[in-house]
């Protein structure tokens, strides 16, 4: 585990300082070293073997992941070596290309362009802690493999009362970023808000979390409602300034977004996703980045009507 | 202040300068080509080209450049061009780039006076060597402040491809600050290497600008000028009003030279063959004519003075007969070869055109002496001599020096025209007509620009053309005395016709035609003729 992380690391490291097409011999020594590294890798489960038979056309491949790596805990840079990325979505997408033989970029979005990314062919999947929402599904077919907690991250000591996704938010300010689910679900507030005489909530969009945390930082916005793992991480990032009011269910899951016409690829990456689960791999991920066991989902398949 | 000195100098925030320096010198070099190809379709004859680049102009001048990066990054695939984000960041920044550079260029091309590319087609230069060796080079020197600021703002705009994954500062540095929560640490580091590149790009701009001063001291002088214990007489950059005055002292009291043998010239005359034929020339600038039915014939050797109030067509009938102006109707045929007209009648090309001037041979002074302004004396006559008689470099500065020597300027060979007086300046511009040998020599008003202490030395050096020289010119003037001395013949024009023609010492003491005699009266009050 360790020796195939440092080397996908070294190699991430050259692929992202070489430009573009630059560098292709760089990159296809990488993908040996990548397979070589994974061979090595003691936690692949036994019937990812029998997998990379029925999809060879994977083996030895080099895929590029669209992340937003702006959600610490999930995807993020290690702030230790800003060289490569880490977090529970890294490994799992490592994981999935171990247990298929392929081989993982990235490419770095902004939330709003992930889909977008994909659809444009500029990458081949996108395991970006993204909900599996038929609206997206338009864009792209879904693997799902988390249930969805979200946090309401707010000042310290949570001075305007928010409980939640509900009539506490009327009159108040929420950072959300383009494209989130939470939006229309704030948003759809307003009539409510009415109702009650009370006005509307207002909604400021940015690009990233850290900017959306930025926002409550600097008092621009009352809170920010997202995924429970990233509230708890700015909570502990700023103990004296941030709080977590409370965690709100969703009625959604976390999924992987493979393109919508590729339907051999979307049955390799669900069947080595339900391998990983089996075999236990993914537990052991949650639990080395304090994801809660009871968040985990079977995978399946969350399609456009 | 730790963690700021630690980001700024974290090898990943450096590298990610490596793709803004990319990014931008690609952006910048291909918006340079593309923004040249646009200004060279807007300056261009057919209308066609000019109209498409200003729809270009329109298009990727009013879209966000943001907004034209996720095209070229997200779009072009489904046409099936897929980029990588190095090459769409480079593409998008060139095409947004090439609209403002067209215009700095366009601008710049156009801010150089018009009569210095007068001068160049007088002088049988092609329109691509005039836009090599005279436009261009002094377009440039112009245009260097707005393309630093172009260059700085291109820089600035390269972060804008941090929205298409591209690992430049500013994708690095949101991405840090979103894993560590460095928020300030991280963009006041960033910011500060934004400020040094824009800061490298100032420098380079000045260099430029040092580099290409034509007034720049030689590299010996600058280094005397540190050391000033050596005592040496430091050249002094020598300024018009200085060469006026110097000039005033050589000039101010021309020799006289004895008056022209005229019966002897006339005979001469008499024999020698026509060079210039005029038949029925007519010329409007929209509805008014400028020419209106203009005849006439020169013969070798021949001094005509062209003489008539402002705007009765004296500059524009000399412009025609070197086709630097077109016309409506009649013929012009110089020593029997119409300029302009093939064989068949059919319009020449101006390339064909340049040619054909060249090879006749008509030499032109004009009125504001049209000096190309980044060359010294010495290369305005050179220049020309190398780039369309194809004479050697060494051949063609040793006839410059001949001729710098016949009008007296030989110790006025390396300044530049803007530090010659304007009777100097005159005398250059004179001495590059005659460098190829004209036949034929057209002065438009060739004194009346100089102030009047310089006017004398002018005339002088074209008195002794005619003299010496034996040359023929057509000479519009207002200097009624010089004409009456040097020229042959006078011809009065009024309202685009000739109404009087004949012997000058003769029309110009007793005019036949009322007009004449009106005009010359005029003259004669505010500059009383010598007896």
């Amino acid at each position: 585990m360790k020796l195939s992380q440092k080397l996908a690391g070294s190699l991430l490291f050259r692929s992202l300082t070489c430009a573009g097409m630059l560098c292709g011999a760089v990159m296809t020594t990488g993908s040996l070293l990548i397979a070589f590294g994974s061979a090595a890798h003691a936690e692949t489960p036994a019937a990812c073997a029998a997998l990379q038979e029925k999809y060879p056309e994977l083996k030895g491949k080099t895929l590029v992941n669209a992340i937003n790596p702006h959600t610490p805990g999930y995807e993020a840079l290690d702030p230790n070596d800003p060289s490569k990325y880490v977090g529970f979505d890294i490994d799992l997408g490592e994981a999935i290309g171990d247990c298929l033989g392929f081989s993982m970029t990235y490419k770095p979005v902004t939330f709003a362009a992930l889909l977008t990314t994909l659809e444009a062919g500029q990458a081949d999947i996108v395991i970006s802690d993204i909900y599996a929402t038929k609206d997206r599904a338009k864009a792209a077919d879904f693997i799902t493999y988390l249930k969805v907690y979200d946090g309401v991250l707010v000042a310290k000591d949570n001075p305007k009362n928010i409980t939640g996704i509900n009539t506490s938010l009327c009159g108040t300010t929420a950072a959300e970023n383009t494209g989130y689910v939470e939006v229309p679900l704030i948003q759809a507030l307003a009539e409510q808000c009415k109702a009650e005489g009370k006005p509307a909530p207002e909604i400021q969009l940015y690009d990233n979390n850290a900017n959306c945390i930025q926002a409550i930082l600097s008092g621009r916005a009352d809170t920010y409602i997202n995924d429970v793992n990233t509230v708890d991480g700015a909570v502990k990032a700023y103990p004296d300034k941030l709080s977590k009011a409370t965690a709100v269910t969703l009625p959604y899951s976390v999924g992987i977004a493979v393109p919508r016409d590729n339907h051999d690829f979307r049955a390799a990456i669900m069947a080595a996703l339900t391998e990983i689960q089996k075999s236990g791999l993914q537990e052991t991920l949650m639990t080395k980045w304090n994801l809660p066991a009871d968040q985990m989902e079977e995978p399946k398949l969350v399609l456009a009507d | 202040m730790e963690l700021f000195l630690k980001y700024l100098t974290q090898p990943y925030l450096l590298t990610g300068i490596l793709y803004t320096v990319m990014i931008t010198v690609g952006g910048l070099f291909g918006g340079a080509l593309m923004g040249m190809v646009l200004a060279w379709m807007q300056l261009s004859r057919y209308r066609v080209l000019a109209v498409f680049a200003r729809i270009y102009a329109i298009i990727f001048r009013g879209t966000p450049l943001i907004l034209q990066m996720v095209f070229a990054y997200n779009a072009l695939p489904l046409i099936g061009i897929k980029l990588s984000a190095l090459e769409a960041a480079v593409l998008a920044l060139s095409f947004n780039e090439a609209p403002f550079i067209a215009e700095i260029i366009r601008a710049n091309i156009l801010g150089v006076d018009r009569g210095q590319t007068s001068a160049g087609q007088a002088l049988g230069m092609r329109p691509g060597t005039i836009m090599r060796r005279i436009v261009s080079p002094q377009a440039f020197r112009m245009m260097v402040p707005a393309l630093g600021n172009e260059a700085v703002s291109a820089l600035k705009n390269s972060s804008l491809a941090s929205v298409i994954s591209m690992q430049e500062l500013t994708l690095r540095s949101t991405q840090l600050a979103s894993s560590t929560f460095d928020f300030f640490s991280i963009f006041f580091a960033s910011g500060l290497m934004y400020l040094v590149l824009a800061g490298l790009i100032a420098v380079l701009q000045i260099i430029i600008e040092i580099a290409l001063d034509l007034d720049r001291p030689k590299p010996q002088d600058r280094l005397l000028s540190l050391m000033p214990w050596i005592r040496r007489e430091m050249p002094v950059a020598q300024t018009a009003s200085a060469a006026a005055a110097e000039e005033g002292l050589e000039e101010c009291m021309p020799a006289r030279l004895p008056p022209l043998d005229r019966a002897a010239r006339a005979r001469t005359l008499a024999k020698a063959k026509t060079v210039l034929k005029i038949e029925g020339l007519v010329k409007s600038y929209d509805t008014r004519k400028v020419l209106d039915g203009v005849d006439l014939e020169v013969r070798q050797g021949q001094v005509v003075a062209l003489l008539g109030p402002s705007g009765s067509g004296k500059s524009t009938l000399l412009r025609c007969i070197n086709r630097l102006e077109g016309w409506d109707s009649g013929t012009i045929k110089v020593l029997g070869r119409h300029i302009g007209v093939d064989g068949n009648g059919f319009a020449l090309s101006p390339r064909e055109i340049a040619d054909a001037r060249a090879e006749v041979g008509i030499g032109m002074v004009f009125q504001n002496f049209n000096l190309f302004g980044h060359l010294s004396a010495r290369e305005n006559i050179a220049g020309p001599l190398r780039w369309v008689q194809g004479m050697s470099a060494a051949e063609a500065d040793r006839r410059a020096m001949e001729l710098l020597e016949r009008v007296g300027l030989t110790h006025r060979a390396d300044a530049l025209p803007r530090h010659l007086s304007g009777g100097q300046q005159q005398r250059v511009a004179i001495a590059r007509a005659l460098a190829p040998n004209p036949k034929m020599l057209l002065l438009d008003e060739p004194t009346s620009a100089l102030d009047p202490e310089l006017v004398a030395g002018v005339l002088q050096v074209i008195r002794r053309l005619a003299e010496e020289d034996g040359l023929t010119m057509l000479i519009s003037t207002h200097q009624i005395g010089f004409a009456r001395d040097v020229a042959d013949r006078a011809i009065f024009l009024d309202q685009g016709s000739i109404i009087e023609d004949g012997r000058a010492d003769r029309m110009l003491t007793h005019p036949e035609n009322p007009r004449t005699a009106r005009f010359l009266q005029i003259l004669s009050d505010d500059t009383p003729l010598s007896a």
